[in-house]
């Protein structure tokens, strides 16, 4: 599993690729990348904990609204979250998270304020072994 | 007449001059153009441009119902779906309104503020004052305002947005004359808004946000000033004059409205047959049940960022008032004005001749009505608006006024800033913000960041030269220089 953010794709705003072997594990990975983009993984623990579900008719509905709702939840909970145990169905995604509050983490390690997740460039590619995933955010 | 290779651009598409700083990409360059591109940008600025404005605009001018051209503003860039520094127009009937073409933040927009001190005043203060604004202005991520909004509250503001503020003691009366639309869009409709943008809009009025948003200190010196009767018009008393600079939008609720829609124009193209070449495209028939519903959301999110930026003037003002121990009445921190730029507004326009009522998208654009414009306020009939382009951190601003031109040539619009040239994640690897903000700070440039990473991001290196820009649709007439600032404090979210 890794992603690594894209230099010269959207450039006001922050690009990332993720890949893993899963697509579970790639809605982890992709959801690590967010986190990345708005604070200092290192500096993020463990104590806040989270469950929640989406629903979607696609995987890339699945991601893009898995990868909303974490937009959604540091704005109104105040929470980041650096682990992700996340089990897709038909249909929809159950997400565990667990990560630490914006207060916790500190300001200075905090970084850009992600606005939304594009649907620009947005998707979900099958690889030899796994899969690859592109997201576009807005800043 | 210049070909793209000749050239050499970003693109590999034909692109003609027209005349002088402008430039059209044929509706034969690409399958499925409705209209063609029209670029404005010195030749030098044209070059400059990424490959994702000439795909971006091009894509644009696939929309259905797009009317005249395709516009890319001399300080466009790749953004989402529209370049930013876009507009398109459509017809209400034949044509469409797309999120993309709006973005995620609904009217982020500029505010002006004047006051009668001078630079030899605040120097000394300086420091204390960005700390203090700092403070009271929250900037970064997820931060949260000193209003706590009741449901009921978060209603009233998307419905009446700036009058919501001079209702609570936020706003004093005259300011909502010197803010587009008079601070308020009408036709907004909360009932089409969600439970979650409600909830991301209940903490955070009065915030500035993050990115390139920012609240910021400004002197005017006396030989930046380029039409001195409009000068004063705008609130200019004299040299060394300090004013504030407001860079934020509608937060949150903007973003969760600009989503949930973006999220439900998927099924709704195929509903109506719609096909686009980027997913952040997506859109709905205008005169459609499911477009009016957005443009009713759309309105909420807009009149939210009027309401956030007017209750950070009124912290703004506080902040002065307890630093130099005057009344912001007495220091006349008058609105010069609040303009918008990204946004949809259903506008009159003249089309072949004709007038005709236009869905107007503006995405990085400001609205440039020249004079005479009934739309716009008695004190700025004469002269036209004010349009305040809002420059990088370290290089400074324009304000300019609006011209009869740009009701001819750009549906009334025009640049909103200077425009990126190197992505965010190049700037941060090229700029250290620790040591950018100690070398602002040896320039006479007092910056306080809520974070280094975003801070080099926004280096000034990373933007087109504004000044360039600025000229470009002066030279055109769009829009007409009339004095520039130059920073000496910052907030940066």
């Amino acid at each position: 599993m890794k992603h690594r953010f894209l230099e010269n794709v959207a450039i006001a705003d922050i690009a990332f690729e993720a890949e893993a072997e899963t697509l579970e594990g790639l809605f982890a990975e992709c959801g690590k990348a967010l986190t990345e983009t708005m604070a200092d993984p290192e500096k993020i623990g463990g104590a806040g904990k989270k469950e929640f579900s989406v629903e979607g008719k696609t995987n890339e509905e699945l991601l893009y609204n898995f990868l909303s709702e974490l937009v959604y939840v540091k704005d109104v909970e105040g929470l980041l979250f650096k682990k992700f145990e996340v089990k897709i169905f038909p249909g929809d995604a159950s997400v565990k998270c667990s990560g630490d509050s914006l207060e916790k983490i500190g300001a200075k390690n905090l970084r850009n304020d992600v606005k939304a997740i594009t649907m620009h460039l947005f998707k979900i590619e099958g690889m030899k072994k796994g899969f690859k995933a592109t997201v576009v955010v807005d800043i | 007449m210049s070909g793209g290779k000749a050239m050499k651009l970003n693109t590999e598409m034909k692109v003609e001059g027209v005349s002088k700083n402008v430039w059209e990409i044929s509706a034969s360059e690409k399958s499925g153009m409705n209209a063609p591109a029209r670029i404005f940008a010195t030749e030098n600025l044209l070059k400059q441009m990424d490959e994702g404005v000439f795909e971006q605009i091009t894509n644009v001018a696939c929309l259905p119902g797009i009317v005249n051209y395709a516009m890319a503003m001399p300080d466009a860039h790749w953004g989402y779906g529209f370049p930013v520094g876009g507009i398109a127009a459509f017809d209400p009937e034949e044509g469409v309104i797309s999120p993309g073409g709006i973005g995620f933040d609904i009217n982020c927009g500029m505010r002006l503020i004047t006051t009668n001190l001078s630079y030899k005043e605040v120097r000394p203060k300086i420091k204390e004052l960005v700390n203090h604004l700092f403070e009271k202005v929250p900037a970064g991520v997820g931060v949260k305002g000193s209003l706590s909004l009741q449901r009921k509250q978060v209603l009233e503001v998307m419905s009446s947005g700036a009058e919501w503020c001079v209702e609570n003691g936020y706003a004093w009366e005259k300011d909502i004359l010197h803010i587009e639309e008079k601070g308020r869009i009408y036709g907004a409709e909360p009932a089409n808004v969600s439970e979650k943008a409600i909830g991301r809009s209940m903490n955070q009025l009065g915030t500035l946000g993050s990115g390139n948003h920012y609240l910021e200190v400004q002197v005017l010196h006396a030989e930046n000033v380029y039409d001195e009767a409009v000068a004063e018009k705008f609130g200019v008393q004299g040299n060394e004059q300090v004013m504030i600079m407001v860079h934020c939008g509608s937060r949150g609720t903007g973003h969760q409205i600009a989503t949930d829609y973006l999220r439900e124009f998927g099924p709704v193209m195929e509903k109506y047959g719609l096909k686009v070449r980027d997913r952040e495209l997506a859109c709905a028939p205008f005169g459609s049940d499911e477009g009016k519903k957005y443009y009713g959301a759309m309105a909420c999110a807009a009149n939210n960022a009027f309401a956030n930026r007017q209750v950070i003037t009124h912290n703004v003002r506080n902040v002065f008032e307890k630093v130099f121990r005057k009344t912001a009445e007495e220091m006349e921190m008058n609105l010069v004005y609040d303009v918008a730029h990204n946004i949809a507004k259903v506008e009159r326009h003249s089309v072949k001749g004709k007038m005709k009522k236009l869905v107007v998208h503006r995405k990085g654009s400001t609205r440039s009505f020249g004079p005479g414009h009934e739309e716009l306020a008695p004190v700025f009939r004469k002269t036209g608006q004010p349009v305040i382009v809002g420059g990088s951190m370290e290089t400074g601003s324009y304000v300019c006024v609006g011209m009869e031109k740009a009701m001819l040539e750009t549906f009334g619009s025009t640049m909103h800033g200077s425009g990126r040239t190197m992505s965010r994640m190049k700037a941060k690897r090229l700029v250290k913000g620790e040591q950018l903000q100690k070398e602002m700070e040896e320039r006479g440039i007092y910056v306080k960041s809520a974070s280094y990473a975003g801070l080099a991001e926004e280096a000034g290196m990373a933007y087109k030269d504004i000044s360039e820009v600025v000229k470009t649709m002066d030279e055109i007439g769009i829009s007409k220089k009339v004095f520039s600032l130059k920073p000496v404090g910052n907030v940066k979210g």
